[in-house]
């Protein structure tokens, strides 16, 4: 059983505009690092958002783990977003607080509310947290504030607070388009190594082809909210590129 | 044909005409607005100054600059009784102040458009309540709660604090409607609920324009309870009120002085408490 099973997802964002996702589905499997590829306007951040339902879909449907997204009430969705982990294109940290109350935030589904709105987190979450910022790099900024630090170190903030959850699935939102080259190759090769270690299973928006072809095993192809390629890396031509983006590819 | 209407004077003459008559009846109207103003000027001037001024009873103009000049003195007997009202009138200012921002959190809630629990009953009624405390004058909030709770200090303290929940709660409404949205969407992909969200993804975003808006409202607040105790609530306007009923002009003018000292105390006051906070 795929650990995501997503089924003809249709979304439009009001009830008369166009379809975002016309009817996309798409498989991924414990230890896939699939990446979503296809030119701005395709719907990668569209669909990726519908996992957790940040975008409701107007029909299909998702199965994590054999149980339906789109079907769930809210506090069972609630459980369900505690388990997925996300990462954004723009790091979506909270600028004014601490590195290190940035990677908690990433427990709140799992701790209860009174204790949440006074930071009371055990001890057990801050040494994990601790764990999980020597493992990206970031041991001397755990107290600094999120603002204070580089695009490249934001985003290891963001792959910590991810990793806090212990996700079972991580959703992964253009990790490297506010980045320059050498720090997005080192991102992706960080989420990479990470999601092994985790034994996690990846869904990754991309545009870069050159990142996406060298990182990832599977492909899934996007152009105008349908489907136009999926399978793995090795299968993705030339022609095909050219297909997905509706262009030349150099 | 064409060549003929465009030679022909009588289109161009009809044009010139309109021209006219339009500046004609817009200069008419200038001159009806104009005097219709002139008008009701003197009639208020005339009802006002004219029917209601007691012009014997003011008599002459040097005796009016004698008047005025009675309070060119100071009354230094006064000072040390001051400095109980000066301190009873700073401490009514920051319980107002407190006090409004604490109450002014419900009314935040209701009003700000992202936050609101009903778009449709909550946020109406939560911008009703900030237009209600701004359009009401502190000194009307005063009486209303001395005539409730009695003369002294409380009832100011209860007056600014409603009058200083409209603009803190607006300030803070607007900057809770303008947050960034990426912090929030990551609280909730985490599977924060709503107050998580609130605590996590706008508390921290508009903490320093809350801080920022409370010490302006603290500031102004200094110089409205110096008038609070015009009405009896408390703090140096009522020395300054007994001083003039027992007409002791140097002393009003030794509390006017001494309300001037406290504003100036206040500015910079609040001046290095918002450099302290931002």
């Amino acid at each position: 059983m795929p650990i995501l099973d997503v089924q003809d997802l249709t979304v439009r964002y009001s009830r008369t505009g166009p379809e975002i996702l016309k009817g996309v589905s798409l498989q991924v499997d414990a230890g896939d690092f699939c990446a979503v590829i296809g030119p701005s306007g395709a719907g990668k951040s569209t669909l990726i958002r519908c996992i957790n339902r940040l975008v409701e879909p107007i029909s299909g449907r998702i199965l994590l783990y054999g149980e339906d997204v789109t079907t769930m009430p809210t506090r069972r969705l609630r459980e369900t977003r505690r388990h997925i982990g996300m990462i954004f294109q723009e790091f979506n940290l909270v600028n004014r607080m601490s590195v290190m109350d940035n990677v908690l935030s990433g427990r709140l589904g799992s701790v209860g509310t009174m204790r949440s709105l006074f930071k009371l987190f055990s001890r057990e979450d801050i040494e994990r947290a601790l764990t999980l910022l020597d493992r990206v790099g970031l041991s001397d900024h755990v107290d600094k504030r999120a603002d204070q630090l580089s695009g490249g170190q934001r985003q290891r903030v963001g792959i910590a607070r991810a990793l806090m959850q212990d996700p079972k699935l991580l959703l992964v939102d253009e990790p490297t388009s506010s980045l320059d080259p050498k720090i997005a190759r080192e991102v992706m090769t960080l989420i990479r190594d990470v999601a092994r270690e985790f034994n996690v299973p990846a869904l990754v928006n991309i545009h870069d082809v050159q990142l996406a072809t060298e990182f990832c095993n599977k492909i899934i192809g996007l152009q105008g909210g349908v489907k136009m390629f999926d399978g793995p890396t090795e299968k993705l031509d030339r022609k095909m590129l050219e297909t997905i983006y509706a262009m030349e590819v150099l | 044909m064409a060549v003929a209407s465009i030679s022909s004077n009588r289109p161009f003459d009809h044009r010139i005409f309109a021209v006219e008559h339009q500046r004609r009846r817009a200069r008419w109207r200038s001159a009806a607005i104009a005097g219709t103003v002139t008008l009701l000027a003197a009639i208020c001037l005339y009802n006002i100054l004219v029917i209601d001024t007691d012009w014997e009873r003011m008599g002459s103009l040097g005796e009016v600059l004698t008047s005025i000049g009675r309070f060119l003195a100071v009354d230094f007997e006064l000072i040390p009784h001051l400095v109980e009202p000066i301190i009873e009138t700073l401490m009514m200012s920051a319980l107002g102040t407190a006090l409004g921002a604490i109450l002014c959190i419900p009314v935040i809630w209701l009003g700000a458009l992202n936050i609101t629990p009903s778009r449709w009953i909550g946020y109406p009624i939560g911008r009703m309540m900030m237009t209600l405390s701004r359009s009401i004058h502190e000194i009307v909030w005063a009486l209303v709660f001395v005539s409730a709770v009695g003369l002294g200090s409380l009832a100011g303290i209860l007056a600014l604090a409603m009058r200083s929940i409209g603009f803190i709660a607006k300030i803070i409404a607007e900057a809770i409607e303008n947050v960034d949205p990426k912090p929030i969407e990551a609280i909730r992909a985490v599977g924060g609920n709503r107050l998580q969200v609130l605590r996590y993804g706008i508390v921290p975003q508009v903490l320093p324009v809350a801080i920022g808006v409370i010490i302006f409202e603290w500031d102004i607040n200094i110089r409205r309870s110096a008038v609070m105790g015009l009405v009896g609530a408390g703090g140096l306007g009522l020395t300054f009120h007994r001083q003039m009923v027992m007409f002791n002009y140097p002393g009003v003018t030794t509390v006017i002085l001494a309300i001037l000292l406290l504003i100036i105390l206040g500015e910079a006051l609040s001046y290095y408490a918002r450099k302290a906070v931002i």
